[in-house]
């Protein structure tokens, strides 16, 4: 297996480690342990552009539901709700990207991550199912774009 | 001469543009001799101990405000604190026509006559437009003091750096718009963590702030005067911003991200909400524990 996938974002080539996997509201995940650490994949950090403000709305400790909203990202182009990719507790959020959000832009799958949890049931894909997801994602996405910066 | 008190809040991210146009705009104004400006710490995280309040309260004439808030949140989040004013008419942005109307029939309480403009930092990247737009306001002022006899004294030296007081959290908490409230209690019985009150007017208020749920905008949703502000919620019109209008500066991209659908919302804040205090404040009993076991055993 190759070490990364590439998607197309038109002329943006997003690559995906295959080391890790991957959720539906674009998520990697990466077991660390008894806990997972989630971050953003490169498909969510190039649709943000440049993150400038990072948020939590719950404590660490905190358990959550799948799509509890847990925290906010402001960047160049968007601001996004973040939501809990999966049941469990969080442990632990990154405290340097918190800090520092730019970490995500500049090293996403590694000093950019944004927090750990235990997930009982994390239902990720595994990298080429992720980018299948993409292809499908990604019309609905150019969908909304266009479709707010009509408004 | 009649000096105007011009506070800039700083910007609570880390984003090098925003913080790069509020010492622009210090800078442009220090040589003003009719400014006095002054750099504050973000306007929603002050508490009233803090020291930037104190000198905030000092200042007793005409203010200008700029922050990176909706024009609304910045008068109710500085009336809260004690800094209370007429809200001044900027031709930055204009005013709510909701509360145009609004503006004979209804005062808030303890308004003082002194104006306070507030001025969305957001609504222009350009650092010459809001210092053009505070020379206006000061041009204004003189032709109108002209007529007024002497001007209220500003007692804040020319440019100062107002730090936060200790550790800097970021806060949540309603703000009350009370130019719209008009005291039907609605949140009061909908809030479930005793953060409203009434004050000894029988007007309701933001009695315990800190008791509020972060992230949780639900009593802003059930408002039916639309009069509760969360300044920090991503939703334009919870954040302040005047109608309904969607906020086109920047994309919502929460539906890629997993958001639900927007009906189901203010119930499921509430609800989350309340499942997180019941958490912390019930202990755990044996059933808890029982719970535990089964899932330890792995069965």
């Amino acid at each position: 297996m190759p070490d990364e996938l590439v998607f197309m974002m038109g002329n943006f080539a997003a690559r995906f480690p295959t080391d890790r996997r991957y959720t539906l509201n674009h998520m990697w995940l990466n077991a660390e342990g008894d806990s997972v650490r989630f971050g953003l994949s490169a498909y969510a950090i190039r649709l943000l552009r440049e993150v400038y403000f990072l948020e939590w709305s719950v404590d660490a400790g905190a358990a959550v539901r799948q799509k509890d909203e847990i925290g906010a990202v402001e960047s160049s182009k968007a601001v996004a709700a973040l939501y809990a990719p999966a049941d469990g507790t969080i442990t632990r959020f990154n405290a340097g990207a918190l800090a520092d959000p730019s970490a995500i832009n500049k090293d996403g799958y590694g000093a950019g991550w944004l927090f750990e949890m235990t997930a009982r049931a994390a239902d990720a894909m595994e990298p080429a199912e992720y980018l299948k997801y993409l292809e499908t994602s990604w019309t609905k996405a150019q969908e909304l774009l266009k479709g707010q910066m009509a408004q | 001469m009649k000096k105007l008190a011009v506070i800039i809040f700083r910007s609570p991210g880390q984003d090098p543009r925003k913080h790069e146009m509020e010492e622009n705009i210090l800078a442009a104004l220090a040589s003003d001799p009719d400014v006095a400006a002054a750099m504050a710490p973000h306007l929603y995280d002050l508490r009233e101990a803090d020291a930037a309040v104190a000198s905030l309260r000092s200042v007793t004439g005409p203010l200008v405000v700029l922050a990176w808030l909706y024009p609304r949140a910045i008068h109710w989040t500085l009336d809260r604190l004690g800094i209370k004013g007429q809200r001044g008419e900027t031709q930055l942005r204009r005013d709510d026509p909701e509360d145009e109307k609004r503006k004979d029939s209804a005062s808030a309480p303890n308004a003082s006559a002194r104006t306070i403009w507030s001025l969305d930092l957001r609504d222009n990247d350009d650092t010459a437009t809001h210092v053009a737009e505070i020379q206006r306001i000061l041009r204004d002022l003189h032709a109108v003091s002209a007529n007024a006899g002497p001007a209220a004294s500003v007692t804040l030296p020319s440019v100062i750096r107002m730090q936060p007081s200790g550790v800097s959290l970021s806060r949540w908490y309603p703000v009350i718009d009370f130019g719209r409230c008009n005291d039907c209690m609605e949140c009061l019985d909908f809030c479930l963590f005793g953060v409203y009150g009434v004050d000894d007017d029988g007007h309701v208020v933001v009695e315990s702030p800190d008791n509020c749920k972060k992230g949780c905008p639900a009593c802003s949703r059930v408002c039916p005067q639309n009069a509760i502000l969360f300044p920090m919620h991503r939703t334009p019109a919870i954040a302040g911003a005047p109608g309904a209008s969607f906020d086109a500066r920047k994309l919502d991209l929460s539906e890629l991200f997993g958001a639900p659908a927007a009906v189901q919302l203010a119930a499921a804040e509430r609800n989350a909400a309340l499942a997180g205090a019941e958490k912390e404040a019930k202990p755990r009993d044996n059933l808890d524990k029982l719970m535990d076991a089964l899932d330890d055993a792995k069965l």
